[in-house]
């Protein structure tokens, strides 16, 4: 406190400068809060910046494309989205450690970056309930470091970013104090990971909306699990881009086989012993390697439909299998396999036959 | 969800079934019929054999109910619970009824919004350009997903299109599997 003091007396000096650069720090956080969705992170990392001794923060804020770099670069959100999925706390404190060492703020020792790890996990923390207490209790010690102001609509907007900074540091001390109970506290609540942006999203309707949100970010993993090559693809529209092509393609290959069960069965009615030998096995083989399935139905189902289809079976072995009409339909099926592309199984099925004609 | 073999069983079991009645009730077929008279018992076999317990079952059986030919095939197939499963079917337009006119209320309120979107376009920041661009993409795929699941039109919200769409994707995939098998066997 006393080297703010300090520092303050030296700040009134040289107050137009000052003054302008509050105003541009001002715009800059103002615009962050628009643009980025997880604000919080640059906001506290801002405040450090603004605890440090004015003239490095002046110095820090003359270069504020350096600054948005280092808030970018250390706390990208879409990251922290990508991590919300399966919570790390040791990850993100890794992250944010990583993130002192590389910063700017380095050189201030030990003090500036505790403030802006506490900050940070604070704010990954969702602990706004404590920010209203931690505004309520702050002491008005940050008064000495204000600049003095005399245009009335700057006031208004330094008494917010005062709002702000009296937040962060209430939040930072706060944490201080309970930094451990609060990442015990992460690992139990299941949205904790969920972050709210300061003084929204604490309300029932946008929690709500986040749970909604999780919700559909868990399905899509299912989605993505199930459509083959697409776990790699990151980003909803091309992984929906991914699960449309694959519908299509089922529905397409639906489409051709019963095209091609009707080009080679002459009757509707296939003979069902060869079905189910190839059929068990194939099911065995694609899906239950390990666990036995039953090959036929179970008995009871069994006993009762199977008398009809046995008699089935006779009468259509008597009357299957004409060698010159496959023959046709093959070769009805030849330019089908020509004009729609199916994956390449099925194409290597249909197209097996035919090339073993040509050979003989 | 039950495992996919005992899925493929029941959809095996109930294909023949429809199948068979398909080919007594006609006797000489033109390829084209055939090939729709399969692909109709198919999709009917896959749609009970879901039990008519997701939408897009059920609306391929109000689909196919609606041609007086095929809802005999379909009752046939269905057996037992044809009545319930078609009362079903029958409760799925009623509600489509109440989603049309609130999807016409959101679509109102959705033009305030994207009026109101296009104003703060012009002078917004490249970023929240994108971010509106992805949001369009998505939504267009969405709806394009909605018109290949059957049934996808009634469902309004995000999470349960998403199940449906797992769940018909499991289901189509043991549909090929089966059909495949077949093919190859015979």
């Amino acid at each position: 406190m006393e080297r703010i003091d300090g520092t303050g007396a030296r700040s009134v000096q040289k107050t137009p400068e000052e003054e302008a650069t509050a105003l541009e720090s001002i715009q800059f956080t103002d615009e962050i809060h628009r643009l980025i969705s997880a604000p919080s992170d640059n906001a506290s990392s801002f405040t450090a910046l603004l605890e440090m001794p004015p003239t490095q923060a002046v110095e820090l804020l003359h270069s504020p494309e350096s600054a948005n770099l280092i808030s970018n670069d250390t706390f990208k959100p879409p990251h922290m989205e990508d991590f919300k999925g399966r919570l790390h706390f040791p990850t993100n404190i890794a992250l944010v450690e990583r993130a002192a060492r590389f910063s700017v703020f380095a050189g201030e020792g030990s003090n500036n970056t505790n403030i802006e790890k506490n900050s940070v996990e604070t704010a990954l923390n969702d602990s706004s309930a404590n920010l209203k207490k931690a505004v309520k209790s702050e002491p008005a010690e940050t008064e000495s470091s204000q600049p003095l102001v005399s245009d009335p609509t700057v006031e208004t907007k330094s008494a917010k970013r005062k709002e702000r900074e009296k937040k962060a540091k209430g939040s930072a001390k706060k944490s201080k104090t309970a930094a451990n109970e609060s990442s015990d506290d992460a690992e139990k609540l299941p949205y904790v990971h969920v972050r709210a942006r300061r003084g929204q999203a604490t309300d029932s309707h946008s929690l709500a909306e986040r749970a909604r949100r999780e919700k559909i970010n868990a399905r899509m993993k299912l989605l993505q699990e199930l459509v083959p090559g697409c776990s790699k693809i990151s980003g909803t529209a091309l992984v929906l881009d991914e699960i449309i092509n694959h519908v299509q393609s089922l529905q397409r290959q639906v489409e051709f086989l019963s095209m091609r069960l009707a080009a080679v069965n002459p009757r509707i009615d296939f003979s069902f012993d060869s079905i189910l030998t190839a059929e068990g096995a194939s099911l065995m083989d694609s899906n239950f390697p390990s666990i036995v399935t039953p090959l036929m139905w179970p008995e009871a189902q069994v006993s009762g439909n199977r008398q009809p289809y046995q008699q089935q079976w006779h009468f259509d072995t008597l009357q299957q299998q004409v060698w010159g009409r496959e023959e046709v339909c093959h070769n009805y099926i030849t330019p089908e396999n020509s004009l729609l592309s199916y994956d390449s199984s099925a194409n290597s099925a249909t197209l097996h036959p035919n090339q073993l004609k040509m050979e003989l | 969800m039950p495992p996919p073999s005992s899925l493929k069983q029941e959809f095996l079991k109930k294909w023949m079934m429809g199948l068979h009645i398909c080919s007594s009730s006609k006797k000489n077929m033109s390829i084209l019929e055939r090939k729709k008279a399969i692909k109709l018992s198919a999709d009917i076999a896959l749609a009970s054999a879901r039990n008519g317990t997701t939408c897009w079952s059920q609306a391929i059986i109000v689909n196919a109910s609606q041609d007086d030919q095929d809802k005999i095939l379909v009752q046939h197939v269905l057996g037992r619970e044809s009545e319930r499963l078609m009362k079903k079917g029958s409760v799925l337009p009623l509600t489509s009824n109440k989603r049309i006119r609130s999807r016409k209320i959101l679509r109102r309120s959705c033009g305030s919004i994207r009026r109101r979107a296009r104003k703060t376009i012009a002078t917004s920041p490249p970023k929240v350009v994108a971010i509106s661009i992805a949001k369009k993409l998505i939504r267009k795929r969405t709806q394009l997903l909605k018109r290949l699941v059957p049934g996808g039109k009634f469902i309004m919200d995000e999470i349960s299109l998403i199940e449906e769409t797992l769940d018909y994707i499991i289901s189509l995939q043991a549909q090929v599997d089966v059909m495949r098998s077949l093919a190859n066997a015979s």
